[in-house]
């Protein structure tokens, strides 16, 4: 597509296509200032979709369309319904999509038109029509769909439509060989970036949110596990949102107590903890030497541990709230102080 | 919520602003405001610029440009240009373009994106083609109606004052109700629509929680829910909610500030009914506080909102993220100042406004900012009761015209008449009329749109 192609005016092969040439007002609202190309190519496409033809120079046409313009939905449309029309081999659909999903990856079209190509060939597959659309079974076809994914998000590792088609994915698929992998998938994503929020949601998505897979029936060892996994990535990086959030999720998503945490988030909280030892303890790793302390996550988390436990223990949960918006996180001072007055007025309701 | 941009002009417009006028404020932002003018010739003159044209690295707007209309017009109705500071002949062009894009048909009425699909008339091309045009195939591609572009045409005709004689309201009923999904989510235009897709087929288009919002607002506007199953439409809403107290744009997707925008705005929207009272759809005591949480958590050090946990910070977040928190009666929360400086930053020098300082300006952005200063904005005290509600400059001004805008033009501020201790200029310029945070359109607009748009019924 790099050379200036030939118009469709000069193609033998388009010259029983009469092109339609778009309306327009004599005063349009922001006009654009379309490329000669994209004029001639979809002059062509209102010329076919009016005789309403479905044929394989039409996945040529609207494949052109798409790549000038992958935000045009009527294209993908049409394009979809031609393919179905036409029975043609959705291997081959799949394979030309990858390279444009993966050039125009924030373009929600790209991933809403590979949802339609899974949801057919599963469709046709379980009634035994499969053959004509794929020779790959269903595992196979998630499977190379997911390796696209991973290659996507190596180029943009928090693109929220490719996170969003494989949460779709594995969840359209429900296929526990699929899942299996996932948490080593997470963790490989961690690994590059521990404060991507996608690959923390992700986690979430898969360990609580769908259901309990072969192998993860114990539910206690599943939440040590995951308890686990988060204390460590807060001991190397403490400063992190997305941990925390993880934590406070697993926490109420199980129904546990804040304070069962108290003891190992006690430590981050203050400036020069005397934890600092070398000792491992899975339980409370302790906050990494040269982290930046106190972390402000960890001492709201103490603040709302002191909070549930009410009583005399609110006004603990003020003071540190106090110092949140007056030292530690002052951008949200209004809030801090907002908690304090909340705070209070609990206490003086108490009494 | 995808975020565009567009290529800018190098024009070399003015940005001072030279008011000098008696202002009275009242508000903690007392001590020093300190910061630079917002530069409203300037972003004027951006959206004006947008709207006469737009250059071909922008083609991928091909499919929303009434979307773009909407960003453009509703900056101007922020910067209060609307209707005394624009040519009248410029707002009746834009109000028929508009009208251009209206359809209807069996699935219902309401507004395509624009004429991207349609042919020039079948008598410029082929005279022997007599048939009805509507039997084409290419017929129901050009003529239907978009959920999304429905609600950004009713918004930008309202601001334009239109009186909505040519519109079928209860044709928009029937839209929205053939475009509900059994989940209880939203396609963006009906199923069937195109050739051969019936109902439930696999060429669907996509369905998420921003077609559903439309579909809420419209109602609103409307006054009238019998196109929506609000039960179900609801309960996929809270669907979409996650464990970090956003809610992402369908169910199991990450928490984003545009889509808890949405989630929110549409669970405040929704009636009450007979069998359940509007608050029980609403947040539970600590939903909401988790909510809160995590939007003043979305502040960055910087001023801005971040759309995502661990995200930059993004303009237009400054609006998703603080609209939410406006609806929850949570904005007393927000670091005004800091937005405010954030803001000032993300100013292009020849006029718009970009996602992040440094960036090239685009429509969205420059929308949504205004959108966010709207209601974090330094306010004057409201008037007493005698006064006019809605101030209207009185400064001598040249009228803008869509090819040209006059870098000596000179654009106020709302300014009240009654008299109070001067606010300096720079101060003064930032001070836009209120929001709806609902429905995201000044107050005004708002207004005129419930007025119009209310479809009596019996
Ligand atoms: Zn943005």
């Amino acid at each position: 597509m790099s050379s200036s192609p030939i118009p469709y005016a000069e193609q033998p092969e388009w010259a029983d296509v009469v092109p339609l040439p778009q309306y327009e007002s004599i005063d349009p609202l922001a006009p654009i200032l379309y490329t000669n190309e994209y004029k001639d190519a979809t002059d062509y496409l209102r010329g076919i979709v009016k005789v309403g033809e479905k044929s394989q120079r039409v996945l040529k046409l609207t494949e052109h369309v798409i790549r000038l313009n992958p935000a045009h939905y009527s294209a993908w449309q049409y394009r979809c319904e031609t393919l179905l029309a036409i029975k043609a081999p959705l291997d081959v659909e799949l394979k030309l999509m990858d390279e444009i999903a993966i050039k125009h990856m924030k373009t929600y079209q790209v991933w809403h038109h590979r949802r339609l190509l899974m949801t057919h060939l599963l469709r046709s597959t379980e009634t035994d029509k499969g053959l004509q659309t794929s020779s790959r079974s269903p595992a196979q076809i998630a499977t190379s769909e997911l390796t696209l994914i991973a290659r996507t998000l190596a180029e943009d590792s928090k693109n929220y439509h490719t996170w969003s088609y494989r949460q779709w994915l594995l969840a359209f698929f429900s296929d526990d060989s699929l899942w299996e992998r996932e948490l080593d998938f997470v963790d490989s994503m961690l690994n590059l970036d521990v404060r991507n929020n996608s690959a923390w949601h992700h986690r979430f998505f898969v360990v609580f949110q769908n259901g309990v897979r072969e192998g993860e029936e114990d539910r206690d060892r599943i939440l040590r596990r995951e308890l686990i996994y988060v204390k460590q990535n807060i001991s190397l990086a403490p400063n992190n949102a997305s941990a925390w959030n993880y934590v406070r999720g697993i926490l109420d998503f199980n129904k546990l107590p804040y304070s069962t945490l108290a003891p190992f988030v006690q430590p981050y909280t203050v400036s020069h903890p005397d934890t600092l030892d070398d000792l491992v303890d899975l339980e409370n790793p302790p906050p990494s030497r040269g982290a930046q302390l106190p972390c402000p996550a960890a001492i709201e988390f103490l603040a709302d541990v002191y909070e549930r436990e009410g009583g005399d223990s609110v006004l603990k949960a003020t003071e540190l709230w106090k110092t949140l918006g007056n030292e530690h996180d002052t951008i949200r001072k209004r809030y801090w102080e907002f908690r304090v007055k909340e705070g209070l007025r609990t206490i003086q309701a108490q009494s | 919520m995808q975020p565009f941009s567009f290529y800018s002009y190098p024009y070399d417009y003015t940005t001072s602003t030279g008011y000098s006028y008696p202002y009275s404020y009242s508000d903690s932002m007392d001590e020093d405001f300190n910061l630079p003018p917002l530069a409203r010739i300037g972003h004027a003159g951006h959206v004006k610029r947008c709207l006469s044209g737009l250059p071909d690295s922008q083609t991928d707007l091909d499919s929303s440009r009434l979307a773009v209309a909407f960003y453009c017009i509703g900056s101007l109705d922020l910067l209060g240009l609307i209707p005394d500071k624009i040519a009248q002949g410029d707002l009746d062009l834009w109000r028929e373009w508009i009208w251009e894009q209206y359809v209807s048909g069996p699935n219902g009425a309401g507004f395509r994106p624009s004429p991207f699909m349609t042919p020039l008339p079948a008598s410029s091309q082929n005279p022997s083609s007599s048939s009805d045009p509507s039997s084409d195939p290419g017929y129901e591609y050009a003529n239907t109606p978009h959920i999304i572009m429905t609600y950004t045409a009713l918004l930008t005709l309202s601001i334009l004052q239109d009186d909505f004689s040519r519109l079928d309201k209860a044709g928009l009923v029937r839209l929205l109700r053939a475009c509900q999904r059994a989940d209880g989510s939203f396609g963006t235009v009906p199923p069937g629509s195109g050739s051969t897709s019936a109902p439930g087929s696999v060429t669907e288009t996509e369905s998420d929680l921003r077609t559903l919002y439309c579909a809420f607002v419209i109602s609103s506007l409307l006054d009238c829910w019998d196109g929506v199953d609000v039960d179900r439409a609801v309960r996929y809403v809270k669907g979409c909610r996650t464990y970090e107290g956003g809610y992402g744009i369908s169910t199991g997707y990450e928490a984003q500030g545009g889509t808890t925008y949405i989630a929110l705005a549409s669970i405040y929207l929704a009636p009450s009914s007979s069998s359940s009272p509007s608050n029980s759809y609403r947040l539970t005591p600590t939903e909401k506080s988790q909510t809160i949480s995590w939007l003043v958590r979305m502040q960055h050090s910087e001023g801005g909102f971040c759309g995502r946990t661990n995200k930059s910070p993004d303009a237009c977040y400054c609006f998703w993220c603080g609209a939410s928190l406006k609806i929850l009666d949570a904005d007393h929360l927000v670091d005004t100042r800091a937005l405010l400086s954030f803001v000032a930053d993300c100013q292009f020098k020849y006029g718009g406004i970009a996602k992040a300082p440094g960036e090239t300006p685009d429509p969205y952005h420059t929308y949504l900012s205004l959108a966010a200063l709207s209601i974090y904005s330094p306010r004057p005290p409201s008037p007493p009761p005698s006064a006019p509600s809605q101030p209207v400059s009185s400064s001598p001004s040249t009228t803008l015209t869509t090819s040209s805008i006059s870098a000596s033009a000179s654009i106020s501020a709302p300014q009240p008449s009654h008299c109070h201790p001067p606010v300096d200029a720079n101060k003064a310029s930032w001070m836009l009329e209120p929001l709806d945070p609902l429905i995201n359109a000044r107050k005004g607009t708002a207004r005129w749109a419930r007025e119009r748009l209310k479809l009596s019924t019996g």
